[in-house]
């Protein structure tokens, strides 16, 4: 009972704004004259909007600039001396390449496999199966409240799976999110029930009617589903501290983290032969930087607005 | 009447059942999941109770009682790292929500639609860097080239203020990392809030602007109590989520510089490092199921309390 009032609370917040924009009512109100209070919001956004790209920018700059430079004068708004010297490093490297292999196929196999778990059992929850519903939302709620920490995973993993230097050690520990599968539950309850009852009576199993009808009308869900865990798979780098260990197999994360602890050690870099290892390290480290930011960086326009759904999905739950 | 039920009652159960297996074998895959993934390791913390070594395995390790968590609460540890989780989660809260509250009453003043979505998009957008990124960033900003000052100090530098080296002068930290939590996710906590002001019906602020009130008033006297809810929702569960550390950026940013560990090590970090180091798993369990439980007792009662709010306010 308290279970499913809560989830309710959840849809009935959620999906209207899902599909809904943000937008401000206030901006609508009438106004007569500019106002100090419009005015120094004008300022401040636009201050903290800098605050947000300032470093971002500076890293972007930096990863052009001549390490000699940076090391002289320090960081600067535009790259001068300009210099490709990491860039040409990193790609002629093996190592970015297998960063972006691992990476990739962590994201897309992983988002993949999470989608699909996902939906399915929202969509079994969603349903409110007499005797199946209710226990299945109790079992997936319950891991929200109490977790059984790190130590148990680790042995897991290492020992019982025997997942150690497995792209899938990875994928697999963080593969559903429990808030996630709610957030599916509360859009799956908002389908029309006339649509599915009809193809119910024209005959179909409930087997094809989630895949022919309840997917393809779930397409807003799943796009905000896919791009919270896509996001969350690509960032992810903690997994891969514990259970990578080989180079060769280190996504991009683990990659950039290598080069912070080892500041002085550019050949710590898969690939990087020994002639490399007096290279521009700090140029190299912001180089890397951008470009394990960068798919993000062309997706962010795009994907955004689906981000801002799902979160608002999401807002009571945080 | 009794018999035409009998008849068609087990047409209709076996139909419902045919639909069912179909449904169980679409919940197996998650349900594996939940079973190996979040059950298994609850049934690991046996590990807790025991002397673990690997050659007998999570089950054939011989117990050894509440040794490991005497040896963690004796070990002198424990107050510093229970101290900086909530002290640093509490820092980290309170800013991030006065800051996403802030952002929203003063993005809801931008008039054009594109510029307003314009700026949400791009304050929203430090909320994807990963941890690891931030933790280049910071470097760069707080220690520069070869430990040459970064942007910080070479700023302080023109108005001859000391210059500090950050990464040795733990007492900075909590407000550096408080200050990387509102890049992080003042934008984010600003959407939230946005998405509440949007459900605020529109004649509340036709009225007010018909009793002459001012923009500013508007925001203090009708915006901000009606999101009351929200930031009453967002802090209950933030609070519930006091005793689990944000592991990642923590981590990323201090990594093992020790000299940062008075002010910034948390339980989950200095879990990660006994296992690492140590590789006492005995031990680090203890502690995993210490926070677990003080963990779960925070957020069982914030959604109590969560469930309340809900109840009675009026937005979400």
């Amino acid at each position: 009972m308290s279970v499913e009032a809560r989830i309710d609370t959840l849809s009935d917040l959620g999906v209207e704004m899902v599909l809904d924009e943000i937008r401000p009512k206030a901006a609508k109100a009438p106004r007569r004259r500019p106002d100090a209070f419009q005015a120094t919001s004008y300022v401040v956004i636009t201050i903290f909007s800098l605050f947000c790209l300032i470093p971002l920018w500076m890293i972007v700059a930096g990863s052009f600039t001549d390490e000699s430079e940076l090391a002289a004068q320090g960081y600067s708004f535009w790259p001068a001396p300009f210099s490709l010297a990491a860039y040409q490093m990193l790609f002629t490297g093996t190592g970015l390449l297998n960063g972006y292999l691992a990476s990739l196929f962590i994201t897309v196999v992983g988002t993949a496999l999470s989608l699909t778990c996902t939906a399915s059992l929202a969509w079994v929850i969603a349903r409110r199966l007499p005797g199946i519903s209710r226990p299945l939302t109790i079992f997936a709620y319950i891991p929200m409240l109490f977790t059984g920490g790190l130590v148990p995973l680790y042995l897991l993993v290492t020992q019982v799976l025997q997942l150690s230097n497995s792209w899938f050690s990875v994928i697999l520990p963080i593969m559903l999110a429990p808030f996630l599968i709610f957030v599916a539950v509360s859009f799956f309850r908002q389908l029309p029930e006339e649509i599915l009852d009809s193809a119910r009576i024209d005959g179909a199993g409930e087997l094809r009617v989630f895949f022919q009808i309840v997917l393809p009308l779930s397409k807003p869900i799943l796009a905000v589903l896919g791009l919270f865990y896509a996001v969350t798979y690509w960032n992810e780098w903690f997994m891969a501290l514990l259970f990578i260990s080989d180079p060769d197999k280190f996504p991009l994360q683990l990659i950039l983290q290598n080069l912070i602890s080892n500041v002085t050690n550019a050949a710590s870099l898969p690939g990087a032969s020994a002639a490399q290892a007096a290279a521009p390290v700090y140029q190299l480290r912001f180089a890397m930087t951008v470009l394990t930011i960068a798919p993000i960086l062309f997706a962010y326009p795009f994907a955004q607005r689906y981000f801002v759904k799902g979160l608002t999905l999401g807002a009571s739950k945080g | 009447m009794q018999r035409s039920t009998t008849a068609t009652a087990p047409r209709r159960r076996r139909a419902a059942s045919r639909g069912t297996i179909g449904l169980l074998l679409l919940a197996l895959p998650g349900v594996i999941w939940f079973l190996v993934f979040a059950y298994g390791p609850m049934a690991g913390l046996v590990v807790a109770f025991k002397d673990f070594n690997v050659s007998d395995g999570i089950f054939g390790s011989p117990w050894n009682g509440l040794q490991n968590f005497v040896y963690f609460f004796s070990s002198g540890d424990a107050p510093r790292i229970v101290v900086n989780t909530i002290l640093l989660n509490a820092l980290f809260l309170a800013a991030s929500m006065a800051a996403g509250l802030l952002l929203a009453l003063m993005l809801n003043e931008i008039k054009g639609h594109v510029t307003r979505r314009f700026g949400q998009s791009v304050i929203f957008f430090p909320y994807f860097v990963s941890p690891i990124v931030i933790s280049i960033i910071l470097q760069a900003i707080l220690a520069g080239v070869g430990g040459r000052g970064g942007m910080l100090n070479d700023f302080l530098n023109v108005f001859d203020l000391p210059q500090p080296n950050w990464y040795t002068t733990p007492g900075a930290w909590p407000w550096i990392l408080t200050i990387v939590k509102v890049w992080q996710l003042g934008g984010y906590t600003s959407v939230i809030f946005l998405a509440a002001i949007t459900s605020i019906p529109e004649e509340v602020y036709e009225a007010a602007a018909l009793d002459g009130a001012s923009r500013a008033r508007m925001a203090r006297s009708i915006t901000t109590p009606l999101l009351l809810p929200t930031l009453g929702i967002l802090i209950v569960l933030g609070v519930g989520r006091i005793f689990f550390g944000d592991f990642a950026t923590i981590y990323a940013i201090v990594g093992d510089n020790g000299t940062l560990f008075p002010t910034t090590d948390v339980i989950d970090t200095y879990v990660f490092r006994s296992l690492r180091t140590v590789g006492d798993f005995g031990t680090t369990a203890a502690i995993g199921l210490f926070q677990s439980l003080v963990g779960f007792v925070f957020v069982t009662a914030a959604v109590l309390v969560q469930r309340r709010i809900d109840k009675e306010g009026s937005i979400l």
